[in-house]
């Protein structure tokens, strides 16, 4: 097992259970009914929580996961969450926990999702989570900040975790949309992986082409990244901290599933920086690979080093004249 | 289980009242800024406090007298501090040890749940009387 006592700390502050329902025909207006196992599928979600658990299918003996959970579905949530090996920190509230609901059918093949956007928090629960954030870090060397927000948190909440991980000599990776990244920003976070949530917006402004795509990689980095990887259709456009941009492209690949291709990206970014140091270039090339392994399988998880590996030499990255 | 579900010494009576009851669980471990282990705080002791007559023993014709009671006295004590209620006498128990001590150092205590810790003895989660059933059943399956 790897990690000795180093701890990686995931932050899901508005995690679901997400709930697939596999038929072979979804049919509105009428009854229909499951009744095997495998059509159904119940499991914890998250951003930075699938990222947890890829980082304990790659071998981290010590992660944990710190948000907000909420009512009896929480403390169900929880022990799926436990079983997979994954240590949880969370704080406990009235409203109950969010449940997404997938449709998948067979013929015709179509995808239908009914994403739960009605858990709130109190005052007193976010106050609650900051003291409980706060020493649970403290043995932390990697923080992972991911997703949405719930309800009833003000948008500055990802400022003051990442105030709080600054203060106590950690960086932060920042995986955020919308106003809350803005915020986070001005803490200067080391590394920021925007995406689009809702709306096709970052900073606030409507991205379309490929300059806007660049603009927007930059004015991040204006306001305050230190780093930023942006999801570019299939790629992604890297800057680093000099002000170069890189395209990162897989050759070659064949597209069979999307769910878990971001999530075992930042887990093997996270993966490969801790086993080598932090190097931006050849840390995205190890977790590009990671995410192809996923999106050319029907797995969700990493299965181990030897998938990613394999993938990362169809990785290319180029250097962009912009 | 793996969890770091906990309060600090300054935490209030009434926030451990509220955590219990919401994960569902009658003893919190106590741990410091650091997350270091420092002891444990249970219900059973917070009622020994707030119970006037001698705790388990209640006579049904006083029993809405008793209750009365009792939660003014929560009242009076739920804004003091878990240091005030907790117990430093806690084993707990270390990430790497054997599952066979576990039941020897359970019931030595007379613990319903022994808490684990690191080699830092940070916390890291516990151990329940139904885990360590559960695990000797699983253990006597092998076997067979």
């Amino acid at each position: 097992m790897l990690g000795g006592r180093k701890m990686i700390t995931t932050v899901t502050l508005n995690p679901a259970i997400d709930r697939e329902y596999f038929v072979k025909e979804n049919k509105p207006k009428s009854h229909q009914y499951l009744y095997t196992e495998r059509d159904i599928k119940v499991s914890p979600g998250g951003k930075g929580l699938l990222s947890a658990i890829n980082l304990r299918k790659l071998g981290y003996s010590d992660v944990q996961n710190i948000g907000f959970v909420g009512g009896r579905q929480g403390l169900f949530f929880e022990k799926m969450v436990q079983e997979h090996g994954i240590t949880t920190n969370y704080i406990f509230t009235e409203s109950e926990i969010r449940n997404n609901i997938f449709v998948i059918s067979r013929e015709p093949v179509t995808y239908t999702h009914y994403n739960d956007y009605s858990y709130k928090v109190e005052p007193g629960d976010v106050e609650n989570l900051i003291k409980r954030f706060r020493r649970g870090i403290v043995d932390s060397d990697f923080i992972m900040i991911s997703g949405s927000i719930p309800e009833g948190v003000n948008f500055s909440i990802y400022q003051r975790l990442i105030q709080i991980c600054h203060e106590a000599g950690k960086d932060v990776y920042l995986h955020a949309s919308g106003e809350v990244l803005n915020r986070a920003l001005e803490e200067r976070p080391k590394v920021v992986v925007p995406y689009f949530k809702h709306t096709n917006k970052i900073l606030d402004k409507k991205i379309v082409n490929d300059d806007d795509y660049i603009w927007a990689g930059k004015k991040l980095q204006e306001e305050g990244a230190e780093y930023v990887m942006m999801p570019f259709h299939c790629s992604r456009l890297l800057f680093d901290k000099d002000g170069d941009v890189y395209k990162l492209t897989p050759r070659d690949f064949c597209l069979r599933n999307w769910l878990g291709a971001g999530e075992a990206y930042n887990a093997a970014f996270f993966d490969y920086v801790y086993q080598h140091g932090f190097d931006f270039l050849e840390a995205n090339k190890y977790a590009a690979g990671a995410a192809l392994a996923i999106a050319e399988s029907k797995d969700i998880f990493l299965a181990d080093r030897a998938m990613i590996k394999e993938k990362s030499d169809n990785i290319i990255i180029k250097k962009l004249e912009v | 289980m793996r969890t770091m579900n906990s309060v600090c010494e300054e935490d209030s009576i009434e926030d451990v009242i509220r955590v219990m009851n919401k994960i569902e669980m009658s003893v919190l471990p106590v741990v410091d800024d650091e997350n270091k282990f420092l002891g444990t705080i249970y219900s059973r002791n917070l009622l020994k406090n707030i119970i006037p007559e001698q705790y388990g023993f209640l006579e049904s014709h006083r029993l809405l007298y008793q209750v009365n009671q009792a939660a003014e006295n929560l009242a009076e004590i739920k804004d003091r501090k878990v240091k005030e209620y907790m117990s430093t006498n806690t084993t707990a128990v270390k990430e790497n040890d054997k599952m066979d001590n576990i039941a020897d150092i359970m019931l030595d205590n007379k613990e319903s749940y022994l808490y684990v810790v690191n080699d830092d003895n940070k916390l890291r989660g516990y151990i329940s009387r139904a885990d360590l059933l559960y695990y000797l059943l699983e253990v006597g399956e092998d076997q067979q």
